[in-house]
């Protein structure tokens, strides 16, 4: 059975139509990269998964129930068990690196100080941050904050993570780091989806594809298929050969 | 038959966004007021930055007026020998008008503008995304404790402005028109009373929600990155700035009626 659905979904901003009837699936455990030109529209449907964009119709299903008409406080459950992955980390810049980890534990457990920090050290040495723990986000680099970011976001051990452009404007040993954890969150069986232009990590992370091309899922497929089918567009989009 | 579609000027559109906007933000922010979880020290941070760190702006603002205020009152009063009346009409135009009005202003201009660009930063870097997808309100943890912070400090300020704006009509009425200081402090206490206080009293409350929502708004709604910042900033300042000076006339009417009342 499918984690997440999405039917038919529509969406335009100031008269301008950015889908058009979208409509894909991504059953438990899998990673889907969703991929596609910039300007495409993957992040507004990334965004509306989490109800921080709502569509102007159709259907968004977690875990079977749809989400679309909820109400902000009915999407704080949502939101504890689907994490977002922002492009830039967005991490609070007012707050230490172990603050912002603490943010959600602390806005949803009754979890001791104690145990909380426990976890956030716990975390951050899994993540190999161990020592950024008292330093701002303004101190990091990008790497380090998108890691952070990352670390922030499976705090709540959520069941299904969204990956806005993880490794977008990283060195190659960030972009390697940033797909060592995926792929350790995918073992434990994270479901995903990942938006991205780093076509070299979506093909070692992702399960399968989709495709958005002309406001709808032009393709969808899974990584074998696609990598064997030199006329796919996924694979024309590849070589740099479509938009 | 396709029906024609209503055209409205941009500038009207904006406005009457801007009307509706804050309206909503201002009825979710009560509502969500009386709901868990508090986010006290949060409370505590922006009543240090709005309350503590304009205290010497509101200082040196009251003082002056107050100063120049019973230099024109004095110098315009000499030549009917109305000297004596200083006091009292510096006493009164501060409490009444010149304490919260000023002291509004000058919170407006420091406050409201750092509200909006903070709040717009957070927006272009996904801050505040970040609280909603984190499962908290962005309502709870950034525009309530700046609202309740803003109507908590800002009639404690004028309160302050107050005093320091009588204490500088008191400095220039003795050094400058030969007016005892006693005497100036006695006429002071003896002609004002508890209806001119609380008269701008009152009106501290408006100022502070015409302060703290707008810039909240503005802040909270930068779209198109960084430039917009700058844009939402001046946009909160100048609002502000005019509810606080349109709005005065009215509450001022509206206190001389429940006055009468009274």
């Amino acid at each position: 059975m499918a984690l997440i659905e999405i039917i038919d979904f529509r969406k335009s901003f100031s008269h301008k139509s950015v889908h058009e009837g979208v409509t894909f699936y991504v059953k438990k455990s899998e990673c889907l990269g969703l991929v596609g030109g910039s300007g495409a529209g993957k992040s507004v449907i990334l965004r509306s998964l989490i109800g921080l964009e709502r569509p102007d119709s159709g259907q968004i299903l977690i875990d079977g129930t749809d989400i679309v008409k909820f109400t902000e406080k009915d999407l704080i459950e949502i939101r504890k068990k689907v994490a977002y992955v922002f492009q830039g980390g967005a991490l609070f810049d007012s707050m230490t690196v172990y603050e912002n980890l603490a943010y959600p534990l602390r806005a949803h457990t009754q979890l001791a100080e104690s145990k909380i920090a426990d976890k956030i050290h716990a975390q951050l040495g899994e993540f190999g941050l161990s020592d950024a723990v008292n330093l701002y986000p303004a101190e990091l680099s990008g790497g380090m904050q998108k890691r952070i970011g990352l670390a922030r976001a499976m705090m709540m051990d959520p069941e299904i993570i969204l990956y806005d452009e993880p490794t977008a404007g990283l060195d190659p040993y960030n972009t390697n780091k940033i797909q060592e954890l995926i792929l350790r969150l995918k073992a434990k069986g994270v479901t995903a989806i990942l938006v991205t232009h780093d076509m070299p990590t979506a093909m070692n992370v992702c399960d399968k594809f989709a495709f958005l091309k002309n406001k709808i899922i032009a393709e969808q497929g899974t990584v074998e298929q696609l990598r064997n089918n030199k006329t796919s567009l996924i694979h024309q989009f590849m070589e740099g050969q479509i938009l | 038959m396709k029906t024609p579609e209503l055209r409205i000027p941009n500038r009207l559109k904006e406005q009457l966004e801007f009307l509706g906007g804050s309206t909503l933000l201002a009825k979710q922010t009560f509502s969500e007021m009386s709901t868990k979880p508090f986010y006290g020290s949060l409370l505590v941070d922006q009543i240090y930055q709005i309350g503590v760190k304009s205290f010497p702006l509101v200082f040196i603002t009251a003082l002056s007026t107050g100063m120049v205020m019973s230099l024109q009152y004095g110098l315009g009063l000499e030549k009917f020998g109305g000297k004596p009346y200083v006091p009292r009409l510096v006493a009164s135009t501060i409490l009444r008008e010149m304490g919260p009005v000023f002291t509004s202003l000058m919170l407006a201009a420091r406050v409201g503008a750092g509200m909006a660009s903070e709040i717009g930063s957070m927006v272009v870097t996904q801050q505040i995304d970040a609280i909603r997808a984190l499962g908290t309100s962005p309502i709870k943890r950034i525009v309530i404790p700046r609202v309740l912070a803003c109507l908590i400090v800002l009639p404690l300020l004028v309160s302050i402005a107050n005093m320091v704006g009588n204490f500088g009509g008191m400095v220039v009425g003795s050094s400058e028109l030969n007016l005892d200081a006693q005497f100036y402090l006695r006429r002071v206490l003896e002609t004002s009373n508890l209806k001119d206080y609380l008269a701008g009293f009152g009106k501290t409350f408006f100022f502070a929600l015409f302060i703290s929502i707008p810039s909240c708004y503005f802040g909270l709604n930068v779209k198109n990155g960084t430039k917009e910042v700058g844009i939402a900033t001046t946009k909160a300042v100048v609002v502000a700035s005019l509810l606080i000076l349109v709005g005065d006339f009215f509450l001022s009417k509206m206190f001389w009626i429940i006055e009468k009342w009274l």
